[in-house]
């Protein structure tokens, strides 16, 4: 059994922020993701209290190939933080060599070695008129980065998931997220063969 | 000349005779009735010098193999510098027919001594033979112009087509038009009133069609929205129509140009020139287009010191940046835009055809391009005119945008103050000011200020389409520049080649001079130089 268990492919991933980002429902329309587009089990674990009023919320997602025994992320492999407050609290308990994705004008890596993936989530999302998008657009950046679950379920998620008559508008911002994933990966890998200009 | 494709002993070899030393040689020659080649057909003039490149060139575009162009040694000339210039102009037509795919090889220059008679020979000799190696020219001369057409009928449908009946004279245009503004005596108002009272055969009209700089200033004022450079445009094509001459720039030379390009059997070199390091594929589906950039330097490469292909370079650079690596086509032709404002319709849709043609069989779905004439005459005149384009077409700056907002992309600090000179095609007549100040906006001056008039509203930069230029181009250029100054500003970005050739070309200006200078630089070059990964 244990055996078994360990060669499952199974990721936990923390997402954090403060109330009012739609950190719990970025945690939902990814575990949707998961279970209905890729076949795969999925367990959601939301964490309020103060945080409702404003403070530190998150959002605990496993994604596993087997049975999820127990629900609560002790040791993440990838975070992601959308306040400073959440990355403080969390990036602690981040796995060795894990992930970590930030909303690069809210959050400061401080104390952190080992790759950051920054995006101005928050700052887009105002570009596109709604600042509340902030979170899908984080999760389009997630998905291009981790590669979590597959684009095609994590783009049925959104759809499904957003209130009625605002699907064009959040596939919009989705899709943004991606596309600047897309960009800062290939701007690494530009940088990394030091071809930084045209 | 008449086409000689199929006989290959009928060559054709234009010789430019200068009336002093060569041709006391050339007479020598006669005198001892000693046989010249056939082939030669001998043209006396004044000196070599004078033969601009437009007169080298023009034989070619009428189906000749060859042109010789002889001339006084250096130092013997009774001119003092006709061989000077004639060196200069014959280096720069052979550099335009190494691109055209003729061979530089098809025009010599050579001077000689007045008793050097047996060298001349020699030289004729050799250059026949070396003509017949070559084989015949692929260019096929056009017809001579038709039997002057109905003008005066075909002047009432366009009048009619283009709805200047709906003018009410109340002169909008003319304190809007830029040429009128500079003091030249011309008026849209009074050729829309003359053409209308049937006065088009009057020289007045018949120049004052040649001088409009098609910038749509007017059109943009007038209330009853009669549309001016569309109704030059066909006045222009009637008037060539029926035989009455045009007012063309540098003696024609790039009309001359273009028309030959629309040989299809032409070789033609349009991307020999590239640096190694930019990466194309052969198998992409987009291409990028890139004009007569390359034509231009060479031509004004001895006077302006202009450096437009720039403009192609750092455009392929940025695609690249991107991760594109574009078609190109060997065989790219001019788009066409200055001939369909100069009246030739007929070798317009020549041209329209070749290209079409040409880059639907490559299998292309996207034509980017960074000239705002090439831009308008594919989205524009090519459906207007019936050459369809079942490729999608891009101007480089929307598809700059698009890649640049996606992210993780920014731009280097840029130490220079900047104003903007809006590209006509592009700003006005497309109506899409907004998109090369969006990129601007992304860049890091010192500081960028508009000048007075700009956007849609902006002041041409004195010609197009190479018509007409004369003073009052050279005033409102200058008036242009002064503007340009006048912001504070120490770098004039502009987005188009030929905007770049033409306030250039003031900037020469003997009597107002340093006054007048200010660095020139495309905005496509700015966004390459300091665009970086971040
Ligand atoms: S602005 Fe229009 S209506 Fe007025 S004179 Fe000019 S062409 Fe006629
Ligand atoms: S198109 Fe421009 S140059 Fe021609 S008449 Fe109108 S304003 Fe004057
Ligand atoms: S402005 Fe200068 S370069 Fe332009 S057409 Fe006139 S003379 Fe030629």
């Amino acid at each position: 059994m244990t055996q078994t268990k360990e060669q499952t492919p199974r990721q936990e991933i923390t997402i954090t922020g403060f109330g009012g980002q739609g950190i719990v429902l970025a945690g939902r329309i990814l575990g949707k993701a998961a279970v209905l587009g890729d076949h795969k089990q999925s367990t959601l674990v939301q964490s309020y209290g103060p945080e409702a009023r404003g403070g530190a919320c998150s959002a605990q997602v496993i994604i596993s190939e087997g049975t999820i025994h127990y629900p609560y992320v002790r040791h993440p492999d990838i975070l992601v933080s959308m306040s400073q407050t959440g990355f403080d609290k969390f990036i602690g308990q981040l796995k060795e060599g894990g992930t970590v994705l930030i909303d690069q004008d809210l959050v400061q890596p401080r104390g952190l070695e080992g790759d950051v993936f920054p995006i101005p989530a928050t700052r887009i999302a105002e570009e596109l008129g709604r600042k509340m998008m902030a979170n899908i657009i984080m999760f389009g950046f997630f998905t291009v980065i981790t590669r979590a679950v597959s684009m095609e379920a994590a783009l049925d998620s959104v759809v499904g998931s957003v209130p009625k008559g605002t699907e064009e508008m959040n596939k919009k911002a989705f899709d943004k997220g991606c596309d600047y994933g897309v960009a800062l990966l290939k701007s690494w890998e530009k940088k990394a063969k030091g071809r930084e200009g045209a | 000349m008449k086409n000689g494709h199929g006989d290959t002993t009928d060559f054709s070899i234009i010789f430019f005779l200068c009336s002093w030393g060569p041709h006391a040689a050339f007479q020598a020659l006669q005198d001892s009735a000693t046989q010249i080649p056939s082939e030669i057909k001998m043209v006396r003039i004044p000196c070599s010098g004078r033969i601009s490149k437009a007169l080298l060139f023009k034989p070619f575009e009428m189906g000749a193999d060859g042109v010789a162009l002889a001339g006084c040694e250096t130092g013997t000339c009774r001119y003092g510098t006709g061989t000077s210039t004639a060196e200069k102009n014959v280096e720069h037509t052979r550099a335009m027919l190494n691109l055209l795919g003729l061979g530089e090889n098809r025009l010599h220059l050579k001077t000689f001594m007045p008793e050097d008679s047996e060298g001349l020979l020699q030289f004729l000799g050799g250059f026949c033979d070396e003509i017949k190696d070559m084989g015949k020219s692929p260019v096929v001369p056009s017809p001579e112009a038709k039997a002057p057409s109905e003008g005066v009928e075909l002047t009432k449908e366009v009048v009619a087509a283009h709805d200047i009946y709906a003018c009410q004279d109340c002169g909008k245009c003319s304190s809007a038009c830029p040429l009128t503004l500079v003091g030249k005596p011309f008026s849209p108002r009074a050729i829309a009133s003359n053409i209308i009272s049937g006065n088009v055969d009057s020289a007045e009209v018949k120049k004052d069609v040649w001088s409009c700089l098609a910038c749509g200033l007017c059109y943009d004022r007038c209330p009853s929205a009669v549309n001016f450079p569309e109704f030059i445009k066909d006045m222009r094509h009637i008037l060539k129509e029926g035989g009455s001459r045009d007012y063309l720039a540098h003696g024609g030379f790039f009309q001359s140009l273009m028309r030959t390009m629309t040989q299809k059997e032409l070789r033609v070199n349009h991307w020999d020139w590239l640096p190694a390091d930019i990466e194309q594929d052969t198998e992409s589906k987009t291409m990028f287009f890139g004009g007569c950039a390359p034509y231009f330097d060479i031509f004004f490469s001895g006077f302006l010191g202009v450096r437009t292909s720039d403009i192609l370079v750092d455009s392929l650079r940025l695609l690249n940046f991107f991760d594109i690596s574009p078609l190109l086509l060997q065989s790219e032709r001019c788009c066409g835009h200055d001939l369909l404002w100069s009246g030739d319709k007929e070798n317009f849709l020549k041209l329209a055809r070749l290209n079409v043609d040409a880059i639907q069989e490559s299998g292309v779905e996207e034509l980017i391009t960074a000239c705002p004439e090439c831009y308008r005459t594919f989205t524009h005149d090519y459906p207007t005119e019936g050459v369809k384009v079942n490729f999608k077409v891009t101007h480089i700056f929307d598809l700059l945008e698009d890649e640049i907002s996606k992210g993780a992309v920014g731009f280097k600090p840029f130490d220079r103050r900047m104003t903007f000179q809006d590209p006509c095609r592009l700003s006005r007549l497309e109506n899409r000011s907004e998109l090369p100040r969006k990129l601007i906006d992304r860049l890091k001056p010192v500081e960028f200020r508009e000048m007075q008039d700009r956007a849609g509203g902006a002041i041409c930069c004195g010609n197009s389409a190479w018509t007409g230029c004369d003073s009052y181009s050279k005033a409102l250029q200058v008036k242009r520049i002064r503007q340009a100054q006048s912001t504070g500003s120490d770098l004039l970005v502009t987005a188009c080649p030929k905007c770049q050739i033409h306030l250039q070309c003031a900037m020469e200006d003997p009597f107002l001079g340093e006054e007048l200078e200010m660095d020139i630089m495309d905005l496509t070059s700015i966004l390459a130089k300091t665009i970086n990964w971040e």
